[in-house]
């Protein structure tokens, strides 16, 4: 029974990565052609029927491109900072649930790999070490640019991470758990959270997107001020690997988001539960793109104004809120 | 117990590794990583917020601004050996790590008969129980660390606007100019 359950483990982890990397390569596509679109061309839709076999091509140039290595750069650092990079984009998933738990053979499988009552503290450990990429890789490259890339990222994601952490805390104390599955269950039976917890929703959103470095939070790989920020200096598949994270981190962020605030996988029964959450997350997804193709780069002390005296009050005052709501104390 | 001898070989290994490593930037992971282990520590201790916590706190915040410093100040610089400015603090502080090891091995043999704790209660270090414990029994602590660390923070503040040179007011936006190339 020990081993069925650790097999059935890998298996849901192999999985969950293959998808990841399967929706990677596809967001990816997606968003090029939406910026078209969006820009009034028509995007790449060369490389077979509309382009669907961009992703390959590009994996198949950036793994066949040199690896470079800058000789002022510290060899071990400058290849960890990829690897750390992706490992805390994947590692966030594991407690995400995906659909409701299915049953197969007489079996229940809950459709995450791991259901821990501490969840979303989970998320935010991983989420928070997912930064020393971008910083390690800035130090590593030992270039003025991709430095300044690094120091703004860890400014930036510490700032952004404190206000995202009060906008969920509403959420822990109505549900009174911090288990993603008990969360998604409330928000089945009960409401969905965006109802209730506007403000929590948008400072979450808010803060997601700077959490991810997507444009208008980009200032880490500001290329009209950066060259390209912390990954200047990477080539091949550890620059693949840097895009990778961005975007995986992307769609942990639009899953997280759909999780806390828009009742995960519950829907209405005509539609299977992970058709729900994939649904909502690739509405989530577009979004993304449409703030990328809409809105401006921040300026950095902006930024900084826009995190720690708009964001962080806003979500604060709503936690108090939320908290005398629930004391009875108004 | 497999896992535990591999973790204190980590977090051993990391350790020595936060003082013996040359680059401040190679301590400062170091130090993550011994940070981390104690993580896992906790976990297997059962006590899952306390691993969560050590991770967030430690490992997500404290760390990143240790490398923050750490990186905008060794930035292109040389490593190379200064002068040391206190004497013989190497003897001493290899002194006192000796005689620290000594407490611990000592305070280990004296309560190595047996474990006192033989079972977890249910729900033992969740976050649910964590919570209980610190707005239960523990709330006047709590208050008193609140109150430590605005103390702290509001000194920050303080301290860093000294009186006779007030901060200048935010500058206004500079006026773009249009670059002609």
């Amino acid at each position: 029974m020990i081993l069925l359950s650790i097999v059935i483990t890998v298996v849901k982890v192999i999985l969950l990565i293959g998808i990841l990397m399967t929706g990677f390569a596809y967001t990816m596509l997606v968003e090029r052609r939406l910026l078209g679109f969006f820009q009034l061309r028509l995007g790449p839709n060369r490389v077979g029927p509309m382009g669907l076999l961009q992703p390959l091509a590009d994996a198949i140039k950036m793994m066949t491109k040199e690896d470079l290595l800058p000789s002022a750069a510290d060899p071990l650092v400058f290849r960890l900072a990829p690897v750390a990079a992706l490992f805390a984009a994947l590692a966030v998933d594991a407690v995400i649930p995906f659909g409701a738990p299915i049953h197969l053979f007489g079996l229940a499988i809950s459709l995450d790999i791991a259901n821990p009552g501490i969840g979303l503290l989970y998320v935010f450990a991983f989420s928070s070490l997912g930064v020393y990429g971008l910083v390690l890789a800035g130090w590593a490259s030992q270039n003025k640019y991709s430095l300044l890339g690094g120091v703004r990222a860890s400014a930036q994601l510490i700032s952004y991470e404190l206000a995202m952490g009060l906008s969920v805390l509403g959420i822990l104390i109505t549900v009174g758990s911090a288990n993603l599955e008990t969360i998604v269950q409330f928000q089945a039976h009960h409401w969905w959270f965006v109802f209730t917890q506007v403000i929590p929703f948008f400072v979450f959103f808010t803060t997601a997107i700077a959490e991810t470095n997507r444009i208008p939070f980009d200032l880490p790989e500001a290329e009209s001020e950066l060259v390209a920020g912390y990954h200047t200096e990477y080539s091949g598949i550890r620059f693949a690997m840097f895009y990778m994270a961005e975007y995986i981190n992307m769609i942990t962020a639009s899953g997280m988001a759909v999780t806390l605030f828009f009742g995960g996988w519950s829907g209405w029964s005509f539609l299977p539960p992970i058709i729900w959450f994939l649904l909502k997350v690739g509405a989530f997804i577009f979004v993304f793109i449409w703030i990328r193709a809409t809105l401006p780069r921040f300026r950095y002390d902006r930024l900084m104004n826009f995190g720690w005296k708009v964001l962080v009050p806003l979500a604060f005052v709503y936690v108090l809120a939320t908290a005398a709501l629930a004391s009875g104390a108004i | 117990m497999v896992g535990f001898i591999i973790l204190a070989v980590l977090s051993f290994a990391s350790a020595v590794g936060v003082v013996a490593a040359r680059a401040p930037v190679h301590s400062a992971l170091y130090l993550i990583g011994n940070v981390i282990t104690l993580a896992v520590f906790y976990l297997l201790l059962n006590a899952e917020f306390m691993a969560a916590a050590q991770v967030i706190v430690y490992a997500g915040a404290i760390m990143v601004l240790f490398l923050f410093v750490v990186t905008l100040l060794t930035a292109g610089k040389e490593e190379r050996e200064r002068p040391e400015s206190l004497a013989g603090q190497r003897a001493l502080s290899g002194f006192l790590a000796i005689a620290a090891g000594v407490l611990l091995a000592g305070v280990a043999v004296r309560y190595s008969a047996g474990p006192s704790v033989t079972r977890f209660s249910s729900g033992y270090g969740s976050l649910a129980a964590m919570g209980r414990l610190l707005w239960g029994p523990g709330f006047d602590y709590l208050v008193v660390v609140a109150l430590m660390l605005l103390t702290a923070a509001l000194a920050v503040l303080v301290l860093n606007r000294s009186a006779d040179d007030p901060r200048p007011a935010a500058p206004a936006a500079p006026a773009v100019k249009e670059d002609p190339s």
